[in-house]
């Protein structure tokens, strides 16, 4: 892998990805579609991770580490968001973010 | 294998062909037999679940095509294919169309790990049996599809129920394994079956001990009640009958079958016979040693793999009592499968979520803490500074590993049996009043 | 062997950032979720194609087997009626976010990854050429060992993490049940309905 693909390229892919994702929390109006939008951005910060521990320092375990404490948080910032939002979903019978606007001034 | 085929492409027949092309004929060989014996194994296990029941039921069963029906499945078979596929007009096309496909796959995956023989290992994974679970969880998207796919309300609420339930049982199913990796520190399914060697206590116990092959898991204390705990979420992963709400035919018609037909239809039927099959094999190779038994290391220790100077007969023969012993600990399990089926009602699901994070969980997160307790007995000495146990001997300290866990486990099993007795029924009986209030009051 | 790999690099890099590019454009909320597993599963292979086996086993067992189905589990609570109410859309001035992400795609992160002189070669001389095997990469037992001495804190900090996302996540979520919305069994609106007679 290391001595046919460059980093660069996996670099890349990851910074698609994340910008994809970026645009996905952006621009939806739905919560659960953020959620995903966030999720992408997640996934492509470990194959940044990833991508770093294989091509410059295999013998740490750094990188794989940092990967694994990602998906913790993401697991955990899934469950309890999603949490939230069926919640939000049972007082304000919507989940299209810019509805829930009672706090606004 | 990678010799045999390198012996007859390039030294008989003299093509002279590179390694990965080897490798590639040796990979393809082997998911083409897998691919085959996995629906064959479907096939039978049909079959024999539905002689087996109707002779619990006081009936007689399929015994019309062929010697005692044996053929049955196949006629089942022919039907299903020539059955005309009927795709609902609300449904989403794309989605109905890929659920059967996701829910099939991983179980194919799943078999590629698992070892039939000494010798007969499809892929020797380091991380087999992370593999093995982290795959089985991905048709629980696959059931979701169907259930929403379909755009019928019975579909989606079995697509729901069995999702749900194969998420929340996949917890005890992984943390009683996790006891098993603890004390065997592997996670490849070879490593742990090749420890389960011995006599009452496993190779990696008491080294001295006879190699009959009997070691196996189930006779300690953490291995027995992690397999009660593991055979139990099996149930529930493979929809088997105490737990087989997600296509309670009485309540919610076939669940997330309910909109399909024909091959589709089929290939759900396939998946979940598989995946039964599957999941009593891993039982078997888990806690009662997969292919070992007595006999077997004998043979192989004879057989052409393990000394140079063996022969190709005690390796065939080693394979062959084996595979012998594993398919008949694997048939074994799926018989106790029938049985339950035959001899227990349906559970509500408030109940079958209940027993899992109430029961199930603390008991599984108990064995893992003795586990520990069995690994640092048996395995841990000066390095970690705790020189005494090197002193005693070695069927010493499994003495004292297994009367400790013993101890633990069997203490935490009557506590959770009392807590639960006592708890289930204020909670009903509370909930039943509060219940009632609440209809009287909506009612009225 | 190279043209190999790169042309599987391309083919699971297509299906990582095509997958993603429907997850956000799909009209319907639950089609997202299926391309998102789609990604996940594309971000699998890739990590196995980078030889990080433990990491892609678990990102299909956390990702595709929990996030996954959580997510689609939490659209179907949340839809008003089968179909209806799937559909999502978006903000009025959407383009904005597909300018952010696209001006920093463009203008930031791929110069600078391009620009940047990364110091691979130094792996170079611990992976003996095509013999295959590098010698002595970081493997899984390195990880489990990292986890309990170099990173006990952040392990054991991460794993309360996970235990006060659990308890957060049931609290948030769970209904009163004298709150919950009573739905009359059949008997009950059978005897309820006789009753005015």
């Amino acid at each position: 892998m290391i001595d046919s693909v460059p980093l660069e390229w996996v670099l890349l892919v990851a910074a698609a990805l994340f910008c994809v994702g970026l645009y996905g929390a952006l621009a939806r109006r739905n919560a659960i579609g953020i959620l995903m939008g966030v999720e992408l951005m997640l996934n492509s910060v470990n194959i940044n991770l990833v991508a770093f521990w294989r091509y410059l320092e295999p013998h740490q375990v750094t990188g794989l580490v940092f990967a694994i404490f990602i998906i913790t948080v993401a697991a955990v910032e899934a469950a309890v968001g999603l949490a939230m939002i069926i919640a939000i979903y049972r007082s304000w019978q919507t989940v299209n973010v810019d509805a829930v606007d009672s706090m606004k001034g | 294998m990678y010799e045999v085929i390198d012996h007859v492409l390039n030294v008989q027949m003299g093509l002279g062909v590179p390694g990965w092309v080897i490798h590639l004929v040796r990979h393809v060989t082997v998911a083409g037999i897998l691919l085959v014996i996995a629906p064959l194994q479907m096939l039978l296990l049909t079959y024999l679940e539905r002689r087996i029941i109707a002779r619990m039921q006081d009936r007689v069963g399929p015994n019309r095509v062929g010697p005692e029906g044996l053929f049955q499945p196949v006629a089942d078979g022919i039907k299903m294919f020539t059955k005309e596929d009927i795709v609902p007009t609300a449904s989403d096309r794309w989605v109905h169309l890929l659920a059967p496909c996701v829910v099939v796959a991983p179980v194919f995956l799943m078999v590629s790990v698992v070892p039939w023989g000494p010798e007969l290992v499809p892929i020797d994974m380091n991380l087999g049996l992370l593999f093995f679970f982290a795959v089985s969880s991905v048709s629980g998207a696959g059931l979701l599809m169907a259930g929403w796919g379909s755009n019928n309300k019975f579909s989606l609420l079995g697509g729901m129920r069995a999702a749900a339930q194969m998420v929340a049982y996949e917890i005890p199913a992984v943390l009683s394994i996790l006891a098993i990796v603890i004390v065997t520190g592997t996670l490849s399914l070879v490593k742990i079956l090749n420890v389960q060697g011995g006599l009452f206590t496993s190779l990696n116990d008491v080294s001295s001990v006879p190699n009959l092959g009997l070691g196996w898991f189930v006779f300690t204390p953490v291995g027995f009640l992690a397999f009660l705990c593991f055979f139990i979420s099996a149930l529930a992963e493979g929809e088997r009958t105490p737990f087989d709400i997600p296509e309670a035919d009485s309540e919610i018609v076939a669940g997330y079958m309910t909109e399909y037909s024909g091959m589709k239809f089929g290939l759900f039927y396939l998946a979940q016979y598989v995946l039964n099959f599957l999941l009593c094999a891993i039982t078997a190779i888990l806690f009662f040693g997969g292919w070992q038994g007595p006999g077997v290391e004998w043979l192989h220790s004879r057989g052409v793999t393990a000394s140079p100077d063996g022969s190709v007969v005690f390796t065939i023969l080693a394979n062959v009592l084996g595979l012998a012993y594993f398919l008949a600990k694997t048939y074994f399990f799926f018989f106790v499968m029938v049985w339950l089926r035959g001899a227990f009602p349906r559970l509500r699901i408030d109940q079958l979520l209940d027993f899992c994070w109430k029961f199930l969980i603390p008991l599984t997160l108990v064995n893992v803490v003795s586990a520990t307790l069995w690994a640092i007995a048996i395995q841990w000495g000066s390095p970690q500074g705790l020189a005494f146990l090197e002193g005693m001997g070695e069927w010493a300290r499994w003495g004292m590993a297994f009367a400790l866990t013993l101890v633990i486990n069997a203490a935490a099993y009557i506590g959770l049996v009392r807590v639960n007795e006592t708890s289930g029924n204020q909670t009903t009986v509370a909930e039943d009043r509060q219940d009632r209030s609440m209809k009287t009051a909506t009612l009225s | 062997m190279q043209l190999l790999v790169q042309v599987i690099f391309v083919l699971i890099a297509a299906e990582i950032v095509g997958a993603a590019v429907m997850v956000v454009t799909a009209k319907n909320i639950v089609h997202a979720a299926l391309w998102l597993i789609a990604s996940f599963c594309g971000v699998g292979a890739l990590y196995l194609l980078l030889e990080a086996e433990f990491l892609a086993v678990v990102q299909v067992l956390v990702y595709v087997g929990a996030i996954s189905i959580l997510m689609l589990f939490a659209i179907m609570l949340t839809r008003h009626v089968t179909g209806k109410g799937a559909e999502t859309s978006l903000y009025q001035r959407w383009w904005v976010g597909l300018i952010v992400a696209a001006v920093l795609f463009a203008a930031v992160i791929a110069p600078t990854v391009l620009a940047h002189p990364w110091e691979t070669a130094t792996a170079a001389p611990a992976l003996p050429g095509e013999t295959g095997q590098p010698a002595a990469m970081a493997g899984i037992v390195d990880l489990g060992r990292a986890f309990v001495e170099e990173y006990l804190l952040p392990f054991e900090i991460a794993a309360v993490l996970l235990l006060v996302g659990l308890v957060g996540a049931i609290v948030i979520a769970f209904e009163e049940r004298a709150a919950r919305r009573h739905i009359p069994t059949l008997a009950e609106e059978v005897a309820h309905r006789r009753q005015p007679e």
